[in-house]
This record gives structure tokens, sequence and C-alpha cells, in this order.
């Protein structure tokens, strides 16, 4: 009788823990939402069951905390529930393959980010089928410019300026979060346009980058503005410029690179939604409507810039441009690469 | 830390859902522990997407105390039925089961959570003040030290490796190797992932661990299927709970010394419970008056191991909270619960997260004395736990290894990672590897990759230089040269010193 006992509430246990991590990560479905899928060419009384968003980056990071944010103003607009899968590895690609070769019924859709998806695909190394042509775009969420930043009591510089001229007589390590990303690009470009020195020290993400350079480590601190801004304003860090083509309006007070005269370097890491190439145009339309009203929304903007995450509208056809653009980009930089 | 953040985790600790957490977190770490097959990292494991939903404080409450609830969990099994509950318990199972044989099973679970309450309340106390001033200095450590670090960390597999070295060596050889399995972070290159996409990230070390140590376990207890099955006699559990005052002076040292030492072995990279338990029982019969009482039924034999292992758990949580190297293998799965709420290892931990991290380190410290009050309030039921039929739990073991290993990424491809594990432990364990060692290589093998491979980058003279001039890395490497020769300098002694004595006596006979 006892032992009966104690295997129901073993089983009671199991159970719970099931149901526990189910509902913690908000699904119980199938992760592909491919089921019933059958109607997938109609656009009729689109949506009527819960859409899954897939997200590439582990939970908690950049990527995750914006799609977390936004969501719920979508639903709103949707009037169906939507799930946030995460699907960490691969650099993105374990998240990325999956969407698109999830059935484009428009249930399954994802964030993408730039340039890491250009990198993962014009890479050959790695020998994926897949291309911008496999993503239909939705909308552009979030632009988070490159930044560029030091030590506050350096005394070898405290200015881009200087910075830069160092770094064209002296080898100076940069910090990157990875081959390929939009860091690494970043110092690429500049050794490329100016004749600096920077070498690209690698690890596996900004804080990572973050204590190198406050530890002294490491030179020169290259992350993107959400990153640093908290660091900045504590007057851990200096940011000494921006590299997008305007001010942050997080970081009034610290000029772009252009602005400093060193043009033609730009660097963001750009998020935005995604459906698998070969929805119908219809539910697409649907989408890109309900997102527009997410975005635009004021208080989520207002959410995401206590983050420190700027949020940039872009519709379809502006952020399929701005893909095309980023994609040029990487294609530009595959000699520096070493493809 | 200042009053304003004491105020504020004082807050923090008396919230429903915290004191929920921490009820839940030790009665369940209590019973998986005691659960054969289910270890302290399969629990934690477990919880961790659950958590995700969670308050930081209360989520990462409920896994310190699942993780040191659990390890004295399996003292339990250890002692009644001679199985231990978790790895970390083995050694409690020599002296433990010889007294549950003499009818002094009650006692024997008495110490044991005594033993386990002070062990964890100690290095709770040491993690509350060395992790701070440790975290101030966490900036001054680098690529290089990461480096010798998880150099330093591998050169404990000499102690992993009980019965044969060159086992260890080689297991922990092939654990550096599945830890290079990926995508190569400095040059973005493939590695052994044979155009899979799902390799590209790795193997992942949770399912892996899990199929290592839980699968491979079930499959070990189901050849025993048929044969009879030790049962708890009726008697193992009459008598008193709580150990009398002269047993206690008894024990009283060696269960302070354990604790010193299980939080010293916590602290070191990868070096778990079940190493800080061996060295624990070691020391206190090195150090015992009554050395040859050991093994036959001797209540310090239970002590010295339990609080050691306790111990650990604090011990582990330092490095993983400064640094963001794990303790044990068990704080490495700890460490994804800690990202899971954005929260990264370093100084901003005590610093922008001040009030989160101070609430758990004095969440862990109630989990500790909790432990204690519900573990002897509760021994008589819990005792029932660890006499589940196999049959029953062979099922459920496997039941959770597939949820858990699931839930972990909610990727289905670890599952596969978690059976073929399962498989590779059975084997191992079977031809007389430990599977220990291999984890130990998967968890600091690409630490020291990347730290020797930045490093690299990073010295502007040459590598040597570098290293030498940095005051830190020369202590860790001093370390590391102590940590490799201390085993042959000590057995040339006890050698030495043998030979004198045998000298001695030869004398004495002519």
């Amino acid at each position: 009788m006892k032992k009966l006992l104690s295997a129901f509430m073993l089983l009671g246990l199991i159970l719970l823990l099931a149901a526990c991590s189910g509902d913690a990560n908000g699904t119980s479905s199938d992760d592909n939402g491919g089921e019933g899928g059958s109607d997938s060419g109609s656009a009729e009384g689109f949506p009527d069951k819960p859409i899954n968003v897939i997200v590439s980056y582990s939970a908690g990071g950049g990527t995750d905390t914006g799609a977390r944010i936004l969501i719920p103003y979508v639903e709103e607009e949707l009037g169906v529930d939507m799930n946030i899968i995460n699907k960490p590895g691969g650099g993105g690609w374990v998240g990325w393959t999956e969407l698109a070769n999830a059935d484009p019924d428009g249930y399954t859709i994802g964030y993408i980010n730039t340039p890491n998806l250009m990198t993962g695909y014009l890479d050959p190394k790695y020998n994926r089928d897949q291309s911008l042509e496999s993503f239909a775009p939705i909308a552009n969420h979030v632009t988070d410019p490159g930044a560029i930043a030091i030590r506050p009591n350096d005394d070898r510089f405290s200015t881009i300026e200087e910075l830069i001229e160092y770094a064209k007589e002296n080898e100076l390590t940069a910090t990157s979060t990875g081959a390929g990303s939009d860091d690494h690009y970043a110092s690429l470009k500049l050794n490329d346009k100016f004749g600096t020195k920077f070498k690209a020290v690698h690890n596996s993400g900004s804080a990572d980058s973050r204590a190198a350079v406050l530890g002294g480590h490491v030179d020169v601190l290259f992350a993107n503005v959400g990153e640093l801004a908290t660091l900045h304003k504590e007057g851990e860090v200096k940011i000494v410029a921006v590299m997008s083509k305007e001010k942050s309006p997080f970081l009034e007070d610290v000029p772009t690179l252009a602005e400093s005269g060193y043009e033609d370097v730009y660097s963001w890491s750009a998020r935005g939604l995604a459906a698998p190439a070969g929805i119908d145009e219809e539910k697409l339309e649907i989408l890109r409507a309900a997102f527009e009203k997410g975005i635009k929304n004021e208080e989520q903007v207002e959410k995401m810039g206590e983050m420190g995450l700027q949020v940039e509208y872009l519709d379809g056809e502006d952020y399929d441009q701005l893909l095309k653009e980023d994609e040029e980009g990487v294609k530009a930089l595959s000699d520096l690469m070493g493809w | 830390m200042n009053a304003e953040i004491l105020g504020q985790v004082i807050q923090n600790l008396l919230s429903f859902q915290t004191i929920l957490a921490l009820f839940l977190g030790v009665f369940g770490g209590i019973i998986i522990g005691a659960l054969p097959g289910l270890s302290a990292t399969m629990a934690v494991a477990l919880l961790v997407p659950v958590t995700f939903g969670m308050e930081p404080v209360a989520g990462l409450t409920m896994l310190t105390a699942i993780y040191t609830s659990a390890l004295y969990g399996g003292s339990i099994s250890a002692i009644l039925i001679h199985t231990p509950g978790t790895p970390a318990s083995a050694a409690s199972s020599l002296d433990g089961y010889q007294m549950t044989l003499k009818g002094q099973g009650a006692k024997a679970i008495g110490m044991a959570t005594i033993s386990s309450m002070i062990g964890g309340t100690v290095s709770a106390l040491a993690l509350l003040f060395l992790a701070p001033p440790l975290s101030k200095i966490s900036l001054a450590f680098s690529a290089p030290e990461y480096f010798l670090i998880a150099v330093f960390g591998l050169t404990i597999i000499g102690s992993l490796a009980a019965k044969s070295m060159v086992k260890g060596l080689a297991a922990g050889v092939i654990g550096l190797l599945i830890g290079a399995i990926g995508v190569d972070i400095l040059t973005g290159y493939p590695r052994f992932t044979f155009g899979s996409m799902s390799l590209e990230s790795g193997i992942a070390l949770v399912p892996a661990m899990i199929g290592l140590f839980s699968l491979s376990q079930v499959m070990i207890q189901a050849e025993n299927r048929g044969k009879k099955r030790k049962k708890i006699s009726a008697d193992a559990m009459s008598g008193k709970v709580l150990p009398n005052k002269k047993e206690f002076k008894t024990v009283w040292v060696s269960i302070l010394r354990s604790s010193g030492i299980g939080t010293f072995v916590g602290m070191l990279p990868g070096a778990g419970g079940d190493i800080g338990s061996w060295v624990g029982y070691n020391e206190a019969k090195r150090f015992s008056k009554n050395k040859e009482k050991f093994g036959t039924g001797y209540i310090e034999g239970v002590a010295a191991p339990e609080s050691a292992n306790n111990a650990v758990t604090g011990g582990a949580l330092i490095p993983l909270l400064t640094l963001g190297i794990p303790g044990s293998s068990t704080t490495a799965v700890l460490l994804g619960g800690l990202m899971i709420q954005g929260l990264v290892p370093g100084h901003e931990l005590f610093t922008t997260h001040a009030n989160i991290t101070y609430s758990v380190i004095f969440g862990f410290i109630i989990a500790s004395l909790l432990l204690g009050v519900i573990g002897l309030l509760g021994a008589r039921f819990f005792v029932k736990i660890s006499g589940v039929s196999e049959k029953l739990l062979a099922p459920i073991i496997i039941g959770l290894c597939v949820v858990g290993s699931y839930a972990i990424n909610n990727n289905i491809f670890d599952v596969w990672v978690m059976v073929v594990f399962g498989v590779i432990g059975y084997f191992m364990r079977k031809t007389g590897f430990h599977p220990a060692p291999v984890i130990l290589g998967m968890i600091l093998g690409p630490i020291a990759e990347n730290g020797l491979r930045q490093s690299m980058l990073m010295a502007k003279t040459d590598l040597l230089t570098y290293y030498f001039t940095r005051p830190i890395s020369v202590v860790l490497i001093a370390l590391t040269v102590i940590s490799l020769f201390s085993p042959l300098v000590m057995k040339w002694w006890e050698k030495r010193n043998a030979n004198n004595l045998d000298d001695g006596q030869e004398t004495k006979i002519s």
C-alpha cells in the first residue's frame, strides 16, 4: 500500500514537471505547427490557432528579450496566442534552418539577425542550402548600431580620432563576439578603409567582451549600443563613436564615425521577423499589418528603450531592401574573411 | 553589501514565491536524491526549464536548494540499502550500511542529516564572505588565467581515476575531444559535425551528463533484475534518530574539517561532491584515533563524507558566480539557470544585480538549515522512498531522463544525445572506465582551448613572457605543478617513512 502511494507520488511529480516545463516555455504543441496545415493555401480566417515564433538564440539574450517585449502587442492585433520557441545553436542556424524548412502556412515565423544570417549562408565552409530567397520578410523590429568604446582612463587615446591614428601605427586588440559577427566585420572594415591594425579576439558573447576590456586585457571594445549604453552612462567605459548613419538617441553626446571624418564604415545588427518563403501573399499581408501596429506601439517602443534597444520599424519591402544591402556588405568582405 | 541591499534581500526572501520555492526545493531535492540513479545534476537539469517563468530569486533559490538537498538525499539510500542515491554519497555507504546492519540505521541517518546541514551551512557562509571580494578581482582574470584554471582542473582527473590511471586519462581525453565538436568560435569553422546542423552548437552538456550518469545507471541496475533485492529490514529505522552527546564529541572535529575540505574541493573547477566526500572520508580516517573502526559501522565514517559532499555545493558556487567557471558538473547546469534569467557571472552579479545575488546566497544558507529540519522530521518518510521497487523506478527514471534532456533546450536532438551517451556510459562502466573524467573534459576543454587561443592573440610579446608577467597566472601555474607532483612526493614520503619503520623493527628483532 505504501509502495503504491509512493509510486503515485512519483508519477505526480513527473506529470508536474512535464506540465511545468511545457507551460514555462509557452508551448507543448508541435514545434513546426505543421499539423492541420492542409489549408496552407487559403488565407480565410487566418489566423485561427497559435503561431510559433522561433528565436534562434537562447533565452535571456538580446534577441529573446526584444521578442518577449514585442510579441504580446502583436498577439493583441492577431487575436491568437503566439509562442516564443528558443532554438539556439550553430550561430543561429539551428533555428533558421527550421524556419526555412517549416510549412509556409503562416503559423511558424521567426526572428532573423543580420549580418550573422548572411555570414552563415555565404561562407562556403558550411555548404548551406539556404539564402535570402528562403525567407519572406515581415518587418524589421530592432536596429542596434555598432559602437566603439575604450577604457576612460586609457592614456594612449581618448577620442575616436586619437584611437584611429594610434591604431594606424600600433597593433591593438579588439573584441569580437565570434568570426563573422557584426563586431568582427566592423574592425575588419576599419582596417580595410583606414589602414588600422585592429586584431580581433573572438569570444562567445558581449559580456565577455566587456569584461576583457574593463579588466585591461583587450584594448578596444567593439559591441552594440544596447550592450554598452548603461556602462557608458555609469562611466565604466567611454563610447568614442557609434557606427550608424545618425546619432543614437540613447547617446546624444557620442559622434558617429562619419561625423568624425571616417566615412563609409557602418555597422549594425538588425533583428526582424520573417516567414518561410512560399507563404500565401494574403497571409503575409495580415502578419505584416499586425506587426506594423505592434512595433509602432508607443508603449512597446518605450519598454524596448529601457533595455537600450532601438526600435526601427521597416515595412516588408524596406526590410527586404535592408537585407539585400546587408548581404552585399558581407559579400564585399569575403576577401577579408578569406573565403 | 549595504543596508539598502540588505533590505531588498529580506523583502525578496519573504515573498511567498521564494518561501514556497525553498520548501519545494528542499523537499523535492531530498526525494530525487534518495532515488538511486537520479543525481543532483539530474535534479537541477529537470528544474532549470521550470524556473524560466519564475522570479529570478525564487527560481535560483529553488535550484540551489535542490542541489544541496539532493546530495543529502543520496545518502539515505546509501546508508539503508547500500545503493548510493548519488555518486557523491558512495563514501557514506561504507560505514553507513554497516551501521544499518548493526541496527543503528536511524542514528546513521540522523548523523548524516546533521553533518549535511553543518557542511552546507559552513560552505554557504564561505560563499557569502569569499565570493564578493573574489568578484572584485575577477576582472583581473582573462584568457590566460581561464586557460590555466582549466588545465589545473584537468589535473584532478588523476584523483578521479580511482583504479586505473590510464583509463582515467583516456576518459578525460575522450571528454576533451567531445568538447571540440561544434563551430570553432575563433575561425567559425565547423569541426567534427559531419554536416549535421545540430552538431554545430556542440554536444550539449546536460543531456550528455544525464545519459552518462542516469541512463547508464538504470541499465546497470536492470542487469540485476531477478536477483534478490536488499530490503530495508523492519528494525533498520528503530531507535533514536539524534546521536547522543558523547558521539557528537567524537565527530565534531571531523565535521568541521570535512566542511573545510568540501568547500575547497568545490572551488576546484569541475570537481564535485563525489571527490569531496572521498577526500573528506580519507582525511577523517587519517586523523582519527580509531582508524581501525572505519568501515565497520563507525559514526565518524558517516559524518565526514556527508559534511564534505554538502560543503562542496557552496564552494562550487564561488567560481561559478565570480568567474563563470563551474566548480562541479551540477553547477555547470546551474550556469544555464543563471543565463536564462539574464544573469551573467562576474563582477556585475555583485554590483548591478547585487540584490538578486545576495538574496540567492542567503536563500542558500536558509536552504542548508531547512534541509536539517526537514531531514530530521521526515527521516522516517524519506526512508520509504529509497525502498521503491526497481520495477517502478526504472521506467520513471528513463521518463525523467527523456523529459529532462528535451526540456533544457526544447530540442529533440538532445534526447538522442542522451540515449547515445547512456549507451556509451554503460559500456564505460562495464569496462572499468569512470564517466566523471569525460564530463570534466567536456566542461574544461572548451574553456582551455578558447583561453589559450585568445591569449595567443592578446600577447604582444612572446607567449611565455606574457604568461609569466601576469601574477595570477604564475600562482595558477604553481598550483598546477603542485597538484601534478604532490601524489608522487607523497608516495615517496610514505615509502621512506615505511622503510624507516621497517628498519626500526628489524633492529629491534636482531
